[in-house]
């Protein structure tokens, strides 16, 4: 088995800096295949490292290269290591493959941005750390790659930066990304604490026991319950779990490829591989499993019922990724971690063809992400229209598309957790995650009806991008609406084909994917089986609870004209709202603080410091002012005083002798 | 002699010097008030040399002497300077260094 993973991170690290440094001068060209080289480069050299995976047997599909010993302190030893195995691998492959198709998508939708190097060096950076984040061999490292995937996120959310809105959303990011880096650091010290050291292999991962059901844990954890809670707040950070996802929505800031990454192959999944990664701690702690079901199955529903009333296209995307990743956090408390990097691996497809498919509106109306604008395109960007419908479909979980199969693993992972004692609030989530489920293909068809459907409802769309003006006799507002161009046509149908085919490694019949994660997760919990009695009633309902949320979106919002206008409902006020969580943020933590900067600044920095300083200088310049007649420029004055002096000092002399 | 004579023409010269000093406003007036000063001292320098028999003195003579050489060409040159400068020479004219 070969470990080609330090060229893999090497490579994006390369683009990065080669574009970073000299990109300012470089043709557009260049920088486009230098950017789009080294990841599709990297996503190779994971296919090799995949392929040849496969081919040895489940134990030995572990390798460790240890280039060098990174911190020594006291007994603890952390060496510089990346660690090959199936869970990594997985992730690269979606990291570099799915990146990979954003970069391609991202030369056409930043044509013409002056800014358009230092997007491709961002978008490379972002790899890299994504890629670091998944390839360490322990804590440390993976923190290392954590910070870095929360800067890199910074820099593009926060792209356009003469946009002030863009700026504070990149900043509210790094902000809340830092709340869980730090949940991470703590944990970190635990388990350095517990057990001196932070090795995953043989702290958490151990390729002798592949195989067996049940991870056999070398250690007890006298700490798992902190551990586990603490590595989840890092977690929630990350990929926007309540009560940390405030950052997500406003992240659409960013252009929209920025906000493909994200929410498809970066950022966002590093929690959920975080707690597949750790999850040897995690089943150490049913406490900490209960809380991150509880958390991920309130954030999946609250999320989805915000996306049934925003009108923002990306933002209901936004809120529908949110969604998503709480069925992950879900179904992983479940004991099906296999399953959550299943989901994680189907989302990725649809939600970055979702998201580029969005793109393409946006691009063709010329910038604008309001649907109450939009309506009616079907005619005019027939692919794009196909394609969303792909990627709705998938995302509504319709059989027999990716979807259908991950988001019915997850759900039938929680199914069988209740049903084997996990205890009636299990029962609950399942009931959640299916209501979600109606809400899911409720906003996501609500969204396709609102853009493709009915009349067009926005004003004028002027000339843009590279289609020349039509010129005079049209009065058709949408004359200048142009389908995008083959750069980023080509990477939303390659993902729309892997939105149809990618679930069919993870069926109940063949998980396959489960089968090749086991060694790592040791997933102690793969879904009812088709054997058992439940199994035929949750397949049922899966089937049918995305078709009736699309069944209600297309009474609502396909047969008669949609109307998104203000509501006196105070539930939907509630909803468009999102809660009020921002406002309470705002009011508990934001205006507390910025209240006590104020005081220091005005109070404190401007009545004491500056005010005692500055009077303290008034006075010395005061006494100064007064010594400063004595200096009167005659020369006679000057002898004169020392000759007064001369013969003070005798006085002096004589007098004590 | 007694030793009080030369002291009482000393002082009376170092007097004059200092008085010199101050009350002139010429530049070079008051130059040779300070030289007067110096010898004055000079003077009784040698006085005491002369009556305590000892060497000291002359010491301290030829050093008083070499210094005012030096201090005189010094001196002088920065006069010279002034007045290509301002074509003019007054004491009391000189205040920039006024506070």
């Amino acid at each position: 088995m070969v470990n080609l993973t330090p060229f893999i991170l090497l490579l994006p690290l390369v683009g990065f800096a080669v574009l970073g440094l000299v990109g300012r001068v470089l043709p557009r060209a260049a920088i486009s295949l230098i950017g789009c080289g080294v990841v599709l480069a990297a996503f190779v050299l994971a296919v090799i490292d995949f392929f040849s995976m496969l081919g040895v047997a489940p134990e030995a599909r572990f390798s460790d290269v240890l280039p060098w010993t990174w911190v020594t302190s006291g007994s603890v030893t952390i060496p510089f290591g990346l660690l090959s195995d199936p869970l990594s691998a997985v992730m690269l492959l979606i990291v570099t493959g799915v990146g990979f198709l954003i970069h391609v998508y991202s030369i056409g939708y930043m044509e013409g941005d002056p800014g358009y190097w230092r997007f491709f060096s961002f978008l490379n950076l972002f790899i890299f750390a994504m890629a670091l984040l998944v390839a360490a061999d322990n804590f440390l490292m993976l923190l290392v790659g954590w910070g870095g995937v929360g800067l890199a996120s910074f820099l593009l959310i926060g792209f356009w930066y003469t946009r002030p809105s863009a700026v504070a959303a990149a900043r509210k990011a790094f902000v809340v990304n830092v709340i869980g880096d730090f949940g991470l650091l703590l944990a970190i010290f635990l388990i350095v604490k517990d057990f001196g050291t932070l090795q995953y292999i043989p702290l958490i991962v151990h390729p002798a026991s592949a195989g067996t059901a049940l991870p056999s844990l070398p250690l007890p954890f006298p700490d798992a319950t902190a551990i586990a809670l603490l590595l989840f707040v890092a977690a929630a950070a990350k990929s926007a779990q309540l009560p940390l996802h405030v950052w997500l929505p406003d992240a659409m800031e960013g252009p929209t490829p920025v906000s493909a990454l994200i929410h498809a192959a970066t950022m966002v999944t590093a929690g959920v591989y975080l707690v597949a990664r750790a999850s040897a701690i995690f089943t150490a702690s049913p406490t900490a499993l209960a809380i991150v079901g509880i958390i991920g199955g309130a954030t999946a529903f609250m999320a989805a019922t915000i996306a049934c009333v925003q009108t923002d296209i990306k933002r209901v995307l936004a809120y529908s990724t949110m969604s998503q990743l709480g069925y992950m956090f879900m179904g992983e408390a479940a004991g099906g971690f296999s399953g959550g990097i299943f989901h994680l691996t189907t989302h990725a497809y649809f939600k970055a063809l979702l998201f580029m498919a969005a793109g393409a509106v946006i691009h063709a109306l010329g910038g604008e992400q309001d649907m109450r604008k939009m309506g009616g395109l079907r005619g005019r960007l027939p692919q794009t229209f196909w394609l969303f419908v792909i990627g709705g479909l998938t995302l509504a979980a319709v059989f027999p598309l990716s979807g259908f199969w991950s988001k019915d693993g997850l759900l039938s992972a929680v199914l069988e957790k209740a049903q084997t004692g996990g205890g009636t609030g299990w029962y609950v989530l399942y009931a959640v995650g299916l209501f979600t489920a109606i809400l899911t293909g409720f906003y996501i068809f609500r969204l396709i009806f609102g853009i493709f459907f009915g009349r067009y409802r926005g004003g004028a769309i002027a000339a843009h991008g590279a289609a020349p003006a039509k010129r005079g006799g049209t009065r058709d507002p949408l004359a200048n609406v142009h389908e995008v161009g083959a750069a980023m046509m080509v990477p939303m149908v390659v993902l729309g084909i892997l939105s149809v085919i990618g679930g069919f490694y993870g069926t109940p019949w063949s998980d396959w994917i489960g089968q090749f994660l086991e060694p790592v997760t040791h997933t102690t919990n793969t879904g009812i089986a088709p054997g058992n009695g439940l199994f035929w009633l949750a397949f049922v309902l899966g089937l049918v609870t995305g078709p009736i949320g699309i069944a209600i979106a297309w009474a609502r919002y396909a047969q008669r004209e949609p109307r998104f206008g203000a509501s006196r409902n105070p539930l939907v006020i509630l909803l468009q709202h999102k809660y009020y969580i921002d406002e309470l943020y705002d009011a508990v933590i934001v205006v507390p603080i910025v209240s006590l900067g104020v005081f220091w600044r005005i109070g404190l920095e401007g009545g004491f410091f500056e005010g005692g300083s500055l009077g303290l200088g008034h006075l010395v310049g005061g006494i100064s002012r007064g010594l400063r007649r004595l200096q009167t420029g005659y020369a006679r004055n000057y002898a004169l005083a020392i000759l007064v002096g001369a013969a003070l000092l005798l006085v002096y002399y004589v007098i004590h002798p | 002699m007694q030793v009080s004579a030369y002291l009482i023409v000393s002082a009376l010269l170092f007097t004059i010097g200092a008085v010199g000093v101050l009350v002139r406003r010429n530049p070079l007036v008051m130059f040779m008030s300070i030289e007067l000063m110096l010898n004055a001292v000079n003077l009784s320098f040698m006085a005491f040399a002369h009556f305590l028999n000892s060497v000291d003195g002359w010491m301290f003579v030829f050093l008083v002497l070499t210094v005012a050489a030096a201090e005189v060409v010094v001196g002088l040159a920065i006069i010279v300077s002034i007045f290509r400068s301002r074509h003019e020479i007054d004491v009391d004219d000189l205040t920039m260094l006024k506070g």
